[in-house]
């Protein structure tokens, strides 16, 4: 039996209706077309679908949709300011932290959260903060470089 | 040779500014009106006949549009391999795209197509099969017995590919030795992980066209197999290249079963229909092949090999795909090409098993080669006190020599000596004896492996294609589009060839654009984006197109500015007189004019032009590239291994490769960063495991199945770039990709050696392994 919800996304109030079995992800994607967040692995395990839900970074694949009534989400397409990247998105550019870029949308979705707590982050804060995030391409290095010419810039 | 404008300078990539912002143009992403979404039932048995499959239930659940049977789908036997052609005799044709014989749990047995992904799904709980169990075996020595249970017929022993090559007189070798070593060296099956599923969309239309778009490495292969399996010509099916995919590493270079159920389902129901896979069922679709390798060598006690024998064992699972193919490069690449030595003898064996089927991964052998080689000399050098590097270089190719493996190409750039000595003076080598030990319970230790034969692509390899093509046409604004078919995995080749069109242009790399659209019908062929082949063959195709195009380029600027075309030439966007940069006009102006009605309106008037200027300005080439360069690497590594948990933590990476001409130097270190994680990953940690009795996948999620995360990482993997100029690449490169992935593993093998005094000849290097090897656990 499908239910009405009421997210936010990205300051965009919507009203869906969806199966209480469907995901947070699923809602953004499929009903939403908000491509951003990715399907990794639909299990908790990846991170490619992280988005900001209420200012927290959470797994979109593990949050039922229904439990996110009222909630306010961010993806990677709510970042860009007057239609220019955030410096976080344009750091990630520059460093060439993006390969293939699958998991690029989750990762900075993660580095926001982390950034926002307004500490100075060291390395081994920064690979811990995104030790949820999955990726194959880059190592990490340009990922973590990336983050931390963002931590060191505000 | 005039200074590069482009070469060798970091490129910022075009994807990533569309990556960071949402990334529309994955092929996840693609959608088509009316889509339908099909779900695959798959067989839980190993080993079974389907005595009785209804459907019955199925096709009445409200929302089911077609179901699929094994009866449905052509019962055509063929191979997935891509860059083969289809009927290639080196290719083993023992794969249907549904069968009502299963092989291992997970095999293809029917499909449906619903309105949604949930209706699907729950349709497939409503169809019943009845199985007749068979006898199954999951250990491939055990499969070679006579005993055996035959998986498939007329394949006595289970061996699918039995390729045995010998050189010289091996007794007369091992009677020369002062020293024999023996060894057995066993690698696991491990998963590429791209992180974007394998995905399909494919849609029939009413005459019988068939349109497919799908996360895959080569828009050609899979056009040419999907013909073959629906038996249609191949010019009714179209592929779309897609913009970009979520990785692949290998593990996309093969038809997959979604695309023929995808498209036998639409060809039913008339409409697209999309299957996307589970994390599970990637899992299971492709792997790098278990090898069992035992060697067998002699060396002299100045450490000259004098003999070398291998053979190895490949558990391809229920079907060869790769594995035909993934034995004879391990065999080569991983074995015969990489030391010199006069006596060599090496056989593989191609073995079905009742386990998943394996596929291409970075390497395509040649880890599982390495592992064995270079750990064997490890022990070797212990044994008669040689350093590691005095020992690699006294058995190794110079430049100038003949290529080992295309006798009639020389090595023409080669660096290989350089490669460790340059690694060895950054990483900071000291002899074994003089190196400094710590009495605590963690243990440091150094350790290196190398690569010393690679390839560039794959000329010279029989069966294999091996050309690229490229279309580079100029716009009035002075920039360029290049049309290509191969395929970006996330590598950044895209960058690196607009890099290559814009040297060759003489434009800027933000002017080259790499088109968004392409597809089979409009671009040339090329092998796949496979065998660290992008650069070297495809960047080859991009120069020619680019030469043809500033062919024509400056014939018309010949015409405006009164001079020979010979005596011009175009840098940073403007065509002048060689020498006198400052007259000239611009690449735009040039293409303005070739593109004008007859009389074209310019700043000084009206200006008649001739026949001669007119017509778009493009080039377009279709070529196999000069030859096959073999790139050289050394890793280098430390570690720390701690005695109470088992644990090894890589303290430093340092990794030289000589790849001629370095192009985009981030992109190319990314490539070994990345290639480390995947190296490291084989080393220490990633298994894909199955249960011993029923032959279930145990690790089909990420939580179960252990990558690298950034935490695991070393702190800082260091790339070293030995340039050389290789005649026949373009600009003097050749490759990069795959030994980066190739290396770490014997390389962290040999460093925890040094560390604890133990040999762990099986990966992955586990703290169970560690510790049992310490004496400090009962061995399971
Ligand atoms: S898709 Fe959500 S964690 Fe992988
Ligand atoms: S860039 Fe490909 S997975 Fe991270």
């Amino acid at each position: 039996m499908k239910q009405i919800v009421n997210i936010e996304v990205n300051g965009d109030v919507h009203e869906v209706a969806a199966e209480p079995r469907d995901s947070l992800l699923e809602v953004l994607r499929d009903h939403l077309g908000l491509v951003g967040p990715k399907r990794g692995c639909d299990g908790g395990g990846c991170g490619c679908c992280t988005v900001l839900l209420d200012g927290r970074a959470v797994y979109s694949c593990m949050v039922y949709v229904l439990s996110a009534e009222g909630s306010a989400v961010t993806t990677v397409e709510g970042l860009a300011e007057d239609g220019q990247l955030n410096p976080l998105q344009s750091a990630f550019v520059e460093a060439g932290a993006v390969q293939c870029g699958y998991c690029t949308p989750g990762m900075i979705m993660t580095a926001t959260e982390l950034l926002a707590d307004g500490e100075d982050l060291d390395d081994d804060e920064i690979r811990h903060g995104i030790a949820g995030n999955l990726c194959r391409c880059t190592g990490y290095q340009k990922i973590v470089d990336a983050v931390q010419n963002v931590a060191r810039n505000r | 040779m005039t200074e590069s404008a482009v070469i060798g300078k970091s490129a910022l990539r075009d994807d990533a500014y569309e990556k960071v912002a949402g990334g529309q143009g994955y092929p996840v992403n693609v959608k088509y009106p009316g889509m339908l979404h099909a779900k695959i039932l798959r067989s839980h048995h190993p080993h079974a006949r389907v005595v009785r499959i209804d459907a019955a239930r199925a096709e009445r659940l409200p929302g089911v549009k077609a179901v699929l049977l094994p009866k449905d789908a052509p019962q055509k036997a063929y191979s997935p391999v891509y860059f083969v052609p289809t009927l290639a005799a080196s290719m083993v044709q023992d794969m249907l795209v549904l069968s009502e014989r299963v092989r291992y749990v997970g095999q293809p047995l029917a499909a449906v197509a619903a309105t949604t992904p949930a209706i699907a799904e729950a349709a497939l709980e409503l169809i019943e099969v009845d199985y007749e169990e068979l006898p199954v075996v999951f250990d491939p020595e055990l499969a070679m017995r006579d005993d055996a249970p035959q998986i498939h017929d007329g394949v006595p022993n289970n061996i699918a590919a039995h390729p045995k090559f010998e050189f010289g007189d091996l007794e007369q070798g091992f009677a020369e030795a002062d020293y024999i070593f023996e060894g057995t060296y066993e690698t696991q099956r491990v998963h590429t992980c791209y992180m974007e599923p394998r995905v399909c969309v494919v849609d029939v239309d009413s005459r019988g066209r068939v349109t497919v778009e799908s996360s895959m490495q080569h828009l050609f292969g899979l056009r040419e197999k999907l013909a073959f399996v629906l038996d249609i010509p191949e010019s009714r099916v179209r592929v779309v290249k897609p913009p970009y995919i979520g990785g692949g590493f290998g593990g996309k270079l093969d038809l997959g079963y979604i695309e023929p159920i995808a498209a036998l389902l639409s060809m039913k129901t008339g409409r697209p229909v999309r299957i996307e896979q589970s994390r599970y069922e990637d899992f299971i679709s492709s792997a790098r092949h278990p090898i069992k390798v035992y060697l067998k060598t002699g060396v002299t006690k100045d450490g000259i090999f004098t003999a070398r024998y291998g053979k190895s064992i490949l558990d391809t699972g229920a079907h060869a795909t790769h594995g035909a193919e993934v034995i004879n490069v391990h065999g080569f690449f991983g074995f015969l090409l990489t030391y010199p030595c006069q006596n060599q003898t090496w056989e593989g064996y191609t073995v079905y098993t009742n386990n998943m089927v394996g596929g291409g991964f970075r390497g395509y052998g040649a880890p599982q080669g390495a592992f064995a080689v270079e750990s064997q000399i490890d022990e070797i050098c212990e044994k008669i006190g040689m350093d590691p590097i005095e020992f690699r270089l006294k058995n190794s190719r110079a430049e100038g020599d003949p290529h080992p493996f295309n006798p009639e190409f020389t090595l023409s750039s080669y660096r290989f000596e350089e490669c460790l000595r340059r690694g060895a003076a950054q990483f900071g080598w000291v002899n074994r004896e003089d190196r400094t030990r710590t009495e605590n319970t963690k243990k440091r230790g150094v350790g290196l492996a190398c690569q010393p034969m690679w390839v560039s692509g794959c000329l010279g390899f029989p069966d294999i294609y091996e050309h690229s093509g490229a279309i580079v046409k100029l716009n009035r604004d002075g920039t360029a589009d290049l049309a290509v078919a191969t395929i970006d995995l996330g590598s950044g080749q895209n960058t690196t060839l607009r890099q290559i069109a814009a040297e060759e242009l003489g434009i800027s790399v933000e002017a080259v654009h790499i088109t968004q659209s392409a597809d089979t019908e409009t671009v040339p062929f090329d092998a796949p984006s496979h065998a660290s082949r992008v650069t070297y063959s495809a960047g080859n195709a991009v120069k020619g197109a680019a030469e043809a195009a500033k062919e024509r380029l400056l014939e018309v600027a010949g015409t405006m500015l009164e001079a020979d075309p010979q005596d011009l030439e175009v840098r940073e966007g403007r065509v002048s007189v060689k020498g006198s940069p400052s007259g000239g006009i611009s690449v735009g102006a040039v293409v303005e004019r070739a593109e004008s009605p007859f009389v074209q309106m310019t700043a000084v008037g009206p200006q008649p032009t001739t026949v001669a200027e007119k017509g778009t300005i493009i080039g377009v080439s279709s070529m196999a590239p000069a030859s096959n360069p073999s790139p050289a690497t050394a890793q280098f590594v430390e570690v720390e291994v701690d005695t109470e948990t088992g644990e090894v933590v890589i303290l430093r990476a340092v990794f030289a490769h000589d790849l001629g001409k370095l192009i985009n130097p981030m992109g190319a270190q990314g490539q070994v960063e990345g290639g480390f994680q995947q190296g490291m990953g084989y080393a220490l940690m990633e298994r894909l495991q199955f249960d011993p009795e029923n032959g279930a996948c145990l690790t089909p999620d990420f939580l179960d199945y252990k990558m690298p995360t950034a935490v695991e990482m070393p702190r800082r993997i260091e790339s070293i770039f030995i340039e050389s100029n290789e005649p026949t690449g373009p600009f003097g490169a050749k490759s990069l990709a795959e030994p980066c992935v190739i290396v770490p593993a014997p390389a962290i093998a040999n460093a925890v050696f040094d560390a604890i005094g133990v040999r762990i000849r099986q990966l992955p290097i586990t703290p169970e392994k560690v510790l049992a090897a310490l004496g400090k656990l009962e061995a399971n």
